[in-house]
């Protein structure tokens, strides 16, 4: 195929198949107000993106806008190379539904800043919840990803615990685990150390960290900028509902070109 | 002694059908009560129009005109009931929107973030609501329900005016036949006994659907 083919069949029909992530032309308001204006992402496999960029900027509704937490109201979402949301001929976008969409949110894991564990289960139970119950695996199968999941995240002793006996820390340490235990290609991180006191964000970081070594795809909506800086292999700052700037660690933290990125590092750093 | 012993067996035969009417009543109310607490919440607008009426009407007219409705006023359009059929009717359709606000409101109360949870992890709605949200709910309503149940207890005496013999009616009819006090006292025994066992019940499923809160 030539490729001004490729070009022409791209904007008909997105092909996506070499891509983790493919955001399209996406907007979204709420109520009028747009807090998404025009956002393009692709993540390829192995990307460890951070998002950073000050409180509305739209970086987390971006993020909960690909896993269909919010629904985008323009554009293209693609999720291991298939379509997740798209739109018909008079501009309606729609998502996948039933069993496709749950088919496409089990490549991906998410990670919330308030954890949102299950309180009523105990740790061991969290995580064999969906494996056994969405993926049908027998219990003992189950039980012992659980086990290697919880051992990853250093806290198998805490099985038979409740959320609410636990840290914030161990929660969401507990939450990473969890998503793990479905074997996404993805996570998603919606700004998983916010909610944490000070002290108890490092051992959160260590297991993202963690994560990234073994060449997750990870996308990381995060204030922690020298978690950006030293794991991220992309970053992308936002505000106002668009991507400023976009690059590796190095280009955005030292070398930024836009006044924006500037401005809103040197109160950070 | 033996004229207490036959006071207290015939008051006994009384507190069985006060017991029936209750546990059968609550029986039905708990799966129509969830039922109607989940269509209150659905987005069909016309199942909740529906429900939203039932509610106003059984929670704002008094349950002893429910009752005289269902045991006078039927059987003028050709509905008559048995008298158990018809205290049973008035009862749960009064005591099913009590319960289906009460199941409401502990639905409401799981925060939208369990909702986001099981969708990540591609559970189904049902699955959702059976395995994340409702065995939340559960605690979430204990306190209420069992302010509810022990109503229901007491309300039960309502059904003395269908002439059916139940505890405070078999009191009454002896305390009106012997001119003694006696009777009022025992069934009252009897009313504190039955929520005493429901008041412990109710503590117990506290503690047990509460072992997962700090």
């Amino acid at each position: 195929m030539s490729l001004l083919m490729r070009k022409a069949s791209a904007q008909a029909q997105p092909t996506n198949a070499a891509h983790m992530v493919y955001m399209m032309n996406i907007r979204k308001a709420y109520n009028g107000k747009p807090v998404l204006k025009d956002i393009n992402l692709t993540v390829e496999k192995g990307d460890v993106l951070a998002i950073i960029g000050p409180s509305g900027s739209g970086k987390s509704t971006l993020l909960r806008c690909l896993c269909h937490l919010e629904s985008i109201d323009d554009g293209y979402i693609g999720v291991v190379g298939r379509t997740y949301a798209s739109q018909d001929d008079v501009g309606t976008v729609s998502y996948v539904e039933g069993r496709n969409e749950r088919e496409i949110l089990s490549h991906m894991g998410m990670v919330f800043q308030q954890f949102n564990l299950f309180p009523h289960m105990t740790v061991l139970e969290n995580l064999m919840e969906a494996p056994v119950h969405v993926k049908k695996m027998p219990k003992a199968e189950a039980q012992t990803v659980a086990m290697n999941m919880l051992t990853k995240v250093g806290l198998a002793d805490h099985r038979d615990a409740y959320p609410a006996q636990l840290s914030g820390g161990q929660q969401q340490r507990v939450a990473i685990a969890r998503a793990l235990c479905m074997h996404p290609d993805i996570m998603l991180f919606d700004e998983p150390t916010s909610a944490l006191d000070p002290e108890l964000t490092g051992e959160v970081l260590r297991t993202m960290r963690q994560l990234a070594d073994e060449h997750m795809t990870m996308l990381v909506v995060t204030h922690e900028m020298q978690f950006a800086r030293e794991v991220a292999s992309q970053v992308m700052f936002m505000a106002d509902g668009v991507v400023v700037e976009k690059g590796t660690p190095d280009q955005i933290f030292d070398h930024p070109r836009e006044a924006r990125t500037k401005a809103f590092l040197s109160n950070r750093l | 002694m033996a004229h207490l012993m036959d006071m207290v067996l015939q008051m006994l035969a009384g507190t069985q059908v006060t017991l029936e009417i209750f546990l059968l009543t609550f029986v039905l109310v708990l799966p129509l009560g969830l039922l109607a607490a989940l269509g209150r919440i659905s987005s069909w607008r016309l199942v909740n129009g529906v429900l939203e009426f039932y509610i106003w009407i059984m929670r704002g007219t008094p349950l002893m005109l429910q009752l005289l409705f269902v045991y006078f006023a039927l059987p003028m359009i050709g509905i008559k009931l048995p008298d158990i059929a018809a205290a049973l009717l008035a009862f749960t359709l009064n005591y099913t929107a009590y319960f289906a606000e009460i199941f409401r409101a502990g639905i409401q109360a799981v925060p939208k973030g369990q909702y986001e949870a099981a969708h990540m992890l591609g559970m189904t709605r049902t699955q959702t609501m059976w395995r994340i949200v409702i065995p939340q709910m559960i605690r979430n309503v204990l306190p209420p329900m069992s302010n509810e149940t022990i109503n229901l207890v007491k309300d039960t005496s309502l059904i003395y005016i269908l002439a059916m013999n139940d505890l405070l009616r078999v009191a009454r009819s002896i305390v009106q036949r012997e001119f003694d006090m006696t009777p009022f006292v025992v069934a009252a025994v009897f009313y504190l006994a039955m929520t005493l066992v429901l008041t412990w019940g109710f503590k117990r499923l506290e503690r047990h659907y509460g072992r997962y809160v700090q």
